[in-house]
């Protein structure tokens, strides 16, 4: 009696695995036919995972929406020479106090703090797309 | 461009001041930016090498954002 009850759960919770778990099963059957041997627990759980996946940012969205700014910029004159490899200073005329406001307006544009030290390495408006481009919490 | 450390201590203060400004108010925030714009640009003229006048005016300088960060004031005239 207790056995045939004990087969009969045992069945029944096999019958009932797969249903629930093909969700999440389902990424991790795909990924492992490519790396089969980095399966590991985190991975496991990274099929569901979609809520805090971070934002991939293209560069030419990046560099579109410095160049906006720039273009919004009461200190650039001569927009004609606003291009993707603009220097601030050689090309629209910033000076050291510009430069500092255009880091600023960037900073707020993508929602991130930049230190100081790499706030002043900022020059041209390439480096300032591979900087953006590097942090994984700009958006 | 190299940069003197004096020469980086100003940047700096402006970097402080523009987000100081960020704190104000947005309705009065483009006067705030005016005044610490034109509070910099006044002395552009000042040479490079005169270390004693820069140093007057850094000092200057952080003692104002000391005192126009205070959360109390939340206008400036232009």
């Amino acid at each position: 009696m207790f056995r045939v009850a004990l087969l009969r759960s045992a069945r029944q919770a096999i019958r009932a695995a797969p249903r629930c778990q093909t969700p999440i099963a389902r990424p991790v059957a795909r990924s492992s036919l490519f790396q089969p041997k980095q399966i590991t627990p985190a991975a496991y759980f990274q099929g569901v995972r979609c809520y805090s996946a971070s934002v991939d940012l293209s560069k030419d969205e990046v560099q579109g929406r410095i160049m906006d700014l720039l273009k919004n910029f009461d200190k650039v004159q001569d927009t004609s020479k606003l291009t993707g490899d603009s220097h601030f200073h050689n090309d629209l005329g910033l000076d050291s106090l510009d430069t500092v406001e255009v880091v600023m307006a960037i900073e707020e544009e993508f929602s991130i703090e930049i230190p100081d030290k790499e706030a002043d390495a900022i020059h041209s408006v390439k480096q300032a797309v591979d900087y953006i481009l590097a942090q994984p919490d700009a958006h | 461009m190299a940069r003197s450390g004096l020469q980086r201590d100003v940047l700096s203060l402006y970097r402080q001041c523009m987000r100081a400004v960020r704190e104000k108010p947005a309705e009065t925030r483009e006067n705030f930016r005016s005044f610490a714009r034109t509070g910099f640009r006044d002395h552009i003229t000042v040479n490079k090498k005169d270390f004693s006048t820069i140093e007057y005016l850094l000092r200057k300088g952080r003692r104002q954002l000391e005192i126009y960060q205070d959360p109390g004031i939340r206008n400036i005239s232009k």
